[in-house]
């Protein structure tokens, strides 16, 4: 649906995009993830056609933007980032403007309207002047234009941005509901909207695609993760046995005042750990210090911290190191 | 032109919802009425009226300076908000997503504000009424005016589109348009100040006021409505030049 290649944008001596490729196919949900002024908004307007490439070739449902920005537009529809709208116009004469705009035949107008006002939930602020309206409610108004064509594809700039917790959830009810029949690049810095919404996550840093994959995938690739073990510890020796081996950053009983037998210790891995073989080589350790295992959780990194880690800039590897090194 | 219709039609709603065209239209039609009054005025309290001029000569004619004078400041204000606005308030981005062509979205949003202009000019046609029951009316001379007035409203309005489309801001886009609207007024005065030659042929040329002579006696000169179109066309050219140039901003 999507086919970006070598993608660069630069305002002048600024370069905001270097170099993205990636693909987003049909009936995907993709989120599109990096801190602020990574050059998620750059891209998202290069997609929509709001701005020209530098360099490199983007592909919307087969169409070279810009060899055929027309057709290309046509199959897309763009929310963009705060939502911008006429103030003075009423919802569903916007929304009206936006389907001649788009070109809805004259005869679906009307049903288009309404069934876009019907998805995005503000049927009941049709009569509403623009400026009356919330920002959540503006919000779902741009939503609704970016729905009104009935495009395959829509392409969301941080679309809950600005909202309350409610109004989130709702949104983001709303993506998934619309990613049944449609393809989805939303960008977002917040790493939950991700998790809550799509399949697949593009990590953007600086302009350039750091990592991309399913959520589960990115989980994966860089794991500072550890684990929880269950121990049965008459002699208090496990902390010191498992330090010993190599790949582990620390050992340590989540309730150390605990006198009972039975404790429970967290282990954290080195991020360039094979956790595989240091799990076997706790357990082998544990083994031959005559220490009883009994419950063993592996933790998955929380996606925040992958993203810090994927994002983090030059200064902070060193002070990961040092933090290895003790 | 993909996007003309739409565009045309949303401004137009635009501009007659919000207070701007009918602050515009009041504006307009207090001072083109107290012009006209005391045109007739004049004309009841003279004794002798010359046979080749009435008060609708005068009107459209040698008074045009008070007539010109409005314009310098309807026309930029009609036309400072069409581009600067969509750029402060980021809907531009929402407008050239759509499937759209910079040609629709300009030549939509001027043929809207020349429309306005035309439909604030509408009432003023109640004096031609007023004055077909005291005495008779050469139409042709009604229609020709008219014309001259929309070629200049045509030109005024194409400079101001270009202007809207220079700065985000409609105060600036006012005052450029003031500026070099006005600028052409003054070139035009030159006629009266130059000794004959070309410099006063160039002034006599672009002058608003001799055009406006010129229409308001029935004398359709095909120069001054190409001169007309050529200002609106070369600024309408230059806004889409600017329109396109965005995307590499």
């Amino acid at each position: 649906m999507i086919e970006v290649s070598e993608l660069t944008k630069d305002y002048g001596t600024v370069v905001a995009v270097k170099g993205l490729s990636f693909t987003v196919g049909k009936g995907e949900i993709v989120g599109f993830l990096g801190p602020n002024g990574a050059g998620k908004s750059t891209t998202l307007r290069v997609l929509a056609g709001f701005l020209g490439a530098t360099s490199g070739r983007v592909c919307i449902a087969g169409h070279d933007i810009a060899a055929q920005p027309l057709a290309a537009r046509r199959s897309l529809g763009y929310m963009p980032e705060s939502a911008p709208l006429y103030p003075e116009m009423r919802v569903e004469e916007y929304l009206t403007f936006r389907a001649r705009l788009k070109e809805v035949p004259r005869a679906k107008r009307v049903s288009a309207v309404g069934s876009s006002m019907e998805r995005a939930g503000v049927r009941h602020m049709a009569g509403t002047v623009i400026q009356h309206l919330s920002k959540g409610y503006r919000q779902r108004v741009a939503l609704a234009d970016a729905l009104v064509a009935n495009p395959p594809l829509l392409i969301l700039d941080e679309p809950t941005a600005g909202l309350d917790p409610n109004q989130i959830r709702e949104v983001r009810a709303l993506i998934k509901a619309l990613g049944d029949d449609r393809t989805i690049l939303l960008s977002t810095h917040i790493l939950s909207e991700v998790e809550a919404t799509c399949e697949r996550a593009l990590v953007i840093d600086r302009g350039i695609l750091v990592a991309e994959g399913t959520i589960d995938a990115l989980r994966n690739q860089k794991r500072a993760a550890g684990y929880q073990l269950g121990v049965r510890d008459a002699k208090r020796a496990a902390e010191s046995v498992i330090q010993a081996i190599s790949g582990v950053i620390s050992a340590t009983a989540l309730a150390p005042d605990d006198t009972t037998e039975r404790r429970t210790l967290q282990v954290s891995l080195a991020a360039d750990a094979d956790a595989e073989r240091v799990l076997e080589a706790v357990v082998e350790a544990l083994a031959a210090a005559h220490i009883g295992l009994h419950a063993l959780i592996p933790e998955k990194a929380s996606l925040e911290q992958i993203f810090s880690e994927l994002t983090r800039h030059e200064a902070s590897p060193t002070a990961e190191s040092s933090e290895a090194g003790t | 032109m993909n996007g003309f219709s739409a565009v045309y039609r949303r401004e137009l709603l635009s501009l007659w919802v919000t207070p701007l065209a009918w602050v515009l239209l009041t504006v307009f039609l207090l001072l083109q009425g107290a012009i006209f009054y005391s045109i007739i005025t004049h004309f009841t309290s003279m004794a002798d009226v010359s046979v080749d001029t009435g008060p609708l000569q005068a009107y459209f004619g040698q008074e045009s300076i008070f007539l010109l004078m409005t314009l310098l400041l309807v026309c930029p204000a009609l036309s400072m908000r069409v581009f600067a606005e969509e750029r402060r308030s980021g809907t531009i981005e929402a407008l050239l997503t759509a499937p759209v062509t910079p040609t629709g979205v300009v030549l939509g949003k001027y043929f809207a504000t020349l429309t306005t202009y035309a439909a604030i000019w509408a009432p003023t046609l109640l004096y031609v009424v007023i004055l077909r029951k005291t005495g008779t009316v050469d139409w042709g001379v009604v229609g020709s005016s008219y014309l001259g007035l929309l070629g200049i409203g045509a030109a005024y309005l194409g400079i101001g589109t270009l202007m809207s489309a220079m700065t985000q801001s409609q105060l600036i886009a006012l005052l450029l348009t003031v500026f070099v609207e006005f600028g052409l007024f003054i070139l035009g005065v030159g006629e009266y100040i130059f000794d004959p030659g070309i410099l006063r042929d160039i002034c006599a040329h672009v002058s608003m006021m001799s055009q406006m002579e010129d229409f308001s006696k029935g004398i359709l000169d095909l120069r001054r409505i190409v001169f007309d179109t050529s200002l609106a066309g070369v600024g309408l050219f230059l806004t889409v030049r600017v329109v396109d140039s965005w995307r590499w901003g």
